[in-house]
């Protein structure tokens, strides 16, 4: 492991949520705002540690819910984009549906979702896949459809069928727009699973307890809830960002561990 | 496999629209020769290439590899490009077998093999590299070991040297004829440098367009291998001379 590049890829962000800290803690202390409309930083903390009993259920409901709206919705992108990549017909039809899909407010989504699905797991989830699939299908799109003409000349010259062609040669060049659209879906997923926990409110969720909190005028548990909705956000797009660490290795060395992967000794 | 890499055109023609892209050609070249073709842009080299490649279908003719009629159909020719095309996510292992893993199984043999061409040619030490941190010059070598491992009798390599600075292509045609002399392999070669297709081959051919067809059929005679020297010798200036005159020729016309 290479520790100056640890420390290297570390020290960027430990400084920019320092500076977000501190701004925070700055305008609060120097321009006297009252601690029943923003708490300090360390206060909004304490609101979440101390109801910890409370937060971890509904934060872990929350979880949940962006957990499986982010599996479905990458499944549903990843189909979307590669029928649409290979079926050019089914891509001009289908994609203003796609766009209009997006066009629609989460929240008037919401309310049919709750009258079809009612008021279960079933409705937040069904939100987070509905915002995930979307970047995901199009990026992915981008990405098989800019894969080298040339290389396809070149299988199709060496005699491999289609399917050896999407495997060897399609999916692997598009795995960065991929990742680029799993990105971007893990950050919002959450904002779709606080949405839906609004619209179709089950009695207790992280979005209903700080409602409940602004209503109590406790700005702490306002601001400590917020701060754990972007925490799963964070999470999430980490989570992305270390799986496409992993499955990309020759972005970031120049040659490749011998292992379990190429496999075998070297064949003298 | 003695005359597996004969190749034989008869009267094959392809027409694009209105126009004549190549004029019914017949030729026939010998297994294990070196052959080059040089022509301006549009002199239909590019379609010979694509027909022979079965990418594309005469509209006449047939195409025939060793005793086969291989007429529009793919998969048995070895193929390389100006763009090298390896692929970032393998390595030069891993690029030197992806013919293999495009058409079947990669199985331990095509890997030995493969590292038996690699070391043999001075990629050895670069096996478990990606191309990302390879030279040009070096991507070319992973590109034609590429080209080479399929065991394909007949290699159709266009332009393979074009993108290169001129001291490394010196090298890699010094290599390259060195691939060809232990690989028995036949090769058809394009390339606009008159030099490098009088330096490497047994046979040049000159095209001309509008219709593309072969105009002249020269047989280099130079002595083998060829070195620095080969390049000043009168006998090479002087067939460099009779082709840059051919090609002239049809330009002005």
């Amino acid at each position: 492991m290479n520790w100056r590049r640890v420390l290297r890829n570390v020290f960027g962000p430990i400084v920019s949520l320092a500076a977000v800290i501190g701004i925070w803690q700055a305008i609060i202390v120097w321009g006297h705002v009252a601690s029943y409309i923003a708490p300090r930083p360390l206060v909004a903390l304490q609101a979440i540690t101390s109801n910890w009993s409370i937060l971890w259920p509904l934060t872990s409901w929350t979880i949940k819910e962006t957990v499986y709206g982010l599996v479905a919705g990458a499944v549903i992108g990843v189909v979307f984009g590669v029928i649409m990549a290979k079926v050019p017909l089914l891509a001009r039809t289908v994609y203003p549906v796609l766009i209009m899909s997006q066009a629609i407010p989460i929240v008037a989504l919401a309310l049919p979702l709750v009258l079809i699905l009612g008021f279960s797991l079933m409705p937040k989830v069904v939100i987070v896949a509905w915002i995930v699939f979307f970047p995901v299908t199009v990026n992915l799109l981008d990405g098989l459809n800019n894969v080298d003409k040339d290389l396809l000349t070149l299988a199709r010259v060496l005699g491999a069928s289609r399917l050896k062609t999407f495997f060897v040669i399609e999916v692997p060049g598009a795995i960065t727009p991929l990742f680029s659209g799993l990105k971007i879906g893990a950050t919002y997923a959450v904002t779709g699973a606080i949405i839906a926990e609004l619209a179709a409110s089950s009695g207790s969720s992280l979005a209903e307890y700080q409602r409940a909190q602004a209503g109590q005028l406790n700005a702490a548990g306002v601001y400590g809830t917020t701060i754990l909705m972007t925490a799963i956000g964070i999470s999430w797009f980490l989570l992305m960002l270390g799986a496409e660490y992993m499955a990309t290795p020759w972005r970031r060395r120049s040659v490749a561990r011998r292992g379990w992967r190429s496999g075998k000794q070297k064949v003298q | 496999m003695a005359s597996a890499g004969a190749l034989d055109l008869r009267g094959v023609s392809k027409q694009f629209g209105e126009t004549v892209a190549l004029a019914p050609t017949d030729l026939s070249i010998e297994p294990g020769t070196f052959v080059s073709i040089v022509g301006p842009s549009g002199c239909g080299k590019s379609t010979l290439f694509n027909v022979i490649a079965g990418l594309l279908t005469p509209d006449r003719g047939n195409v025939l590899v060793g005793d086969t009629d291989v007429t529009g159909a793919t998969g048995h020719v070895g193929y390389m490009l100006q763009k090298d095309l390896l692929v970032p996510w393998r390595t030069v292992l891993g690029n030197i077998t992806l013919g293999a893993r495009l058409t079947r199984r990669v199985t331990a043999s095509d890997k030995a093999q493969a590292t038996e061409f690699a070391t043999k040619y001075g990629l050895g030490d670069f096996l478990d590299h990606y191309p990302g941190s390879l030279s040009g010059g070096m991507r070319q070598r992973v590109a034609l070991m590429r080209t080479l491992a399929l065991n394909q009798p007949l290699l159709l390599l266009d332009e393979p040297f074009g993108a290169l600075d001129a001291q490394t292509r010196f090298d890699m045609q010094q290599w390259l004829l060195q691939v060809w002399r232990d690989s028995q392999r036949t090769v058809l070669f394009i390339t606009h440098d008159v030099d490098e297709a009088v330096f490497l081959s047994d046979r040049v051919l000159v095209m001309s367009p509008r219709p593309g067809r072969v105009v002249d059929d020269l047989t280099i005679n130079l002595p083998r291998p060829r070195t620095l020297e080969t390049l000043t010798s009168p006998e090479f200036t002087a067939l460099k001379a009779t082709i840059l005159r051919q090609l002239h020729a049809e330009r002005v016309q």
